[in-house]
């Protein structure tokens, strides 16, 4: 029974992250076509993925975008959370499920919606709509993670600091901000993931010059085979293994996940 | 000391007003936009949309995925996460490699496949190598290659809620029914099923929800032949700018996920369960 279980958890971990070693590999073909196994080694894919032009404009722009979401969607949803944990206003369990929306609603229909009737009717940009496209589909996760972080914090030291004279807002300053900390840096790091990977709600978003790189990346594998999208990929995949081992370390990331 | 509701709201409010002005307003209004008719309103959209029998069958194929994703996940995904409740000196390497794939971009995850299942993949170089076949068999741009790609996407949000759910199993309660004479699969049906339903639910209605409405795969790994409701939306919309149908697509979506998530949860707090 334990042997089964071993050799069912070996396989599957195999499946999981086997497809992540070899599209690496793949990345560093010396072909002109995408194979496996790949024609030789070498970094000229690698190197080419930084000289694609398109590539560096979506990257920066993606970039920007998820640092951009991700902070608003924290500035205006820790405050949420900390009212809804600790004060129950009125109709709280209706702002709940408002807040927690976007989740539920696939983000092609919201890329879609976003575009007919703000973006043409309205004259919004591309990328003001993107931005406020992003900022509401990272809402949930920050307000979800934040409340779990307050509800594992005790409301007394807030009311010790209170009695003790401090205002309100110095309270939460000096005394909540302080302690919930690592579970707003969970938020940002991992709102800030699922912006730069996010692909359905940036869909009907992209206009001329404007595009995330996701986006970018499917519209160039529709007409190329060659290594390039592999070497990319392994690289995106480089790039989340190291921020996921950091925050891991840091934060204990996988427990706010 | 935090009675004053009208602070409680005003905390509140940014968040709400943009969630209801930036995403439910005009979600809502797409959607609405679906039961229009020339006359006024009613259900012609609908009607006309599943007229076409290339609708039907990618509706179908969405559901039976959605269904072949979710049971298959579920029945590894237990045995998975047996294991690794099993291995607890291991637990936090194993659940971080779960959560790992979680975080990196799908179109990476999803173009490994490409590698893999590619005309000159691993797969058909092996099997033209071996002269098990003479030219590369066309595993991309099929059912097959979409339900490989999914699973391997969702898998961990089926796996990580179990292991949640087995972990809060009280110790004692399976070494009982085995004195008590039990088998391995009375255990599994009698003792552990019922007490983890919770986390088989919140698992199946993430992957059933996340199959539903997956974008990336479908379009990566069926390209424009073997499409899936999201796909099927893309392609109407980009191709014949012809919106009624990805208003009915729309809506035909969020109603899927919203049923699946109330009818899970109804069944995850019925009786028994507690």
């Amino acid at each position: 029974m334990r042997l089964a279980g071993q050799t069912i958890l070996f396989l599957v971990l195999a499946f999981l992250i086997g497809p992540f070693i070899l599209i690496c590999v793949a990345g560093l073909s010396g072909g002109e076509t995408l194979a496996f196994p790949p024609e030789g080694l070498s970094l000229r894919w690698v190197a080419r993925v930084f000289e694609v032009e398109s590539f560096r404009a979506t990257f920066a722009v993606s970039i920007t975008l998820g640092i951009g979401a991700t902070l608003l969607a924290l500035l205006i949803g820790v405050p949420a959370a900390y009212g809804l944990e600790r004060y129950n206003p009125p109709g709280a369990n209706v702002i709940r499920n408002v807040l927690s929306s976007p989740i539920i609603v696939p983000g092609i229909i919201v890329g879609l919606a976003l575009l007919r009737h703000l973006v043409i009717p309205l004259g919004v940009g591309i990328l003001p709509a993107l931005f406020i496209g992003h900022t509401a589909l990272l809402i949930p996760y920050a307000v979800r993670i934040v409340s779990g972080s307050l509800v594992n914090l005790r409301v007394d030291i807030e009311e010790a600091a209170v009695l003790l004279g401090a205002s309100r807002l110095q309270s939460f300053t000096k005394v909540v901000l302080p302690n919930i900390r690592n579970g707003i840096m969970a938020a940002f790091i991992i709102g800030f993931i699922t912006s730069f990977n996010q692909v359905p709600v940036s869909l009907f978003l992209t206009g001329p010059g404007v595009s995330t790189l996701p986006i970018d990346m499917m519209a160039y594998m529709e007409f190329n085979y060659d290594p390039s999208i592999a070497a990319l990929s392994g690289l995106l995949a480089l790039m989340s293994l190291v921020i996921v081992l950091v925050a891991e370390k840091l934060l204990g990331l996988s427990r706010y996940v | 000391m935090f009675q004053d509701r009208r602070l409680g709201l005003a905390l509140l409010a940014p968040a709400t007003l943009f969630i209801l002005l930036g995403f439910l307003l005009p979600v809502a209004i797409l959607l609405s936009g679906a039961f229009q008719t020339p006359e006024g309103w009613g259900f012609s959209s609908f009607t006309e949309f599943f007229a076409k029998p290339l609708h039907r069958e990618v509706f179908w194929r969405t559901f039976r995925l959605g269904l072949y994703v979710t049971a298959i996940s579920a029945v590894i995904g237990y045995a998975v996460a047996l294991s690794i409740v099993d291995a607890s000196d291991r637990k936090g390497q194993l659940v971080a490699t779960l959560v790992l794939p979680l975080m990196i971009s799908p179109v990476a995850r999803t173009y490994a496949w490409v590698v893999i299942l590619g005309k000159t993949g691993i797969v058909n170089q092996f099997l033209t190598g071996t002269g098990i076949l003479d030219t590369p068999a066309r595993i991309l741009f099929s059912e097959t290659a979409i339900f490989i790609g999914l699973i391997q996407l969702f898998f961990p949000l089926m796996v990580l809620p179990l292991i949640s759910a087995l972990e809060n199993l009280p110790r004692d309660v399976v070494p009982a029914a085995r004195m008590l004479g039990a088998n391995w699969l009375q255990v599994f049906w009698k003792v552990i099923l019922p007490l983890t339903r919770e986390g088989l639910v919140v698992g199946g209605t993430l992957v059933f929800v996340g199959s539903l409405t997956a974008y990336v795969t479908p379009a990566i790994l069926g390209g424009s032949k073997v499409l899936m409701l999201e796909t099927l939306l893309y392609q109407r919309v980009s191709v014949a700018n012809d919106f009624a149908a990805a208003g009915v697509i729309a809506v035909i979506l969020i109603v899927m996920s919203i049923v699946t998530n109330v009818v899970l949860k109804r069944l995850a707090t019925r009786k028994g369960g507690k």
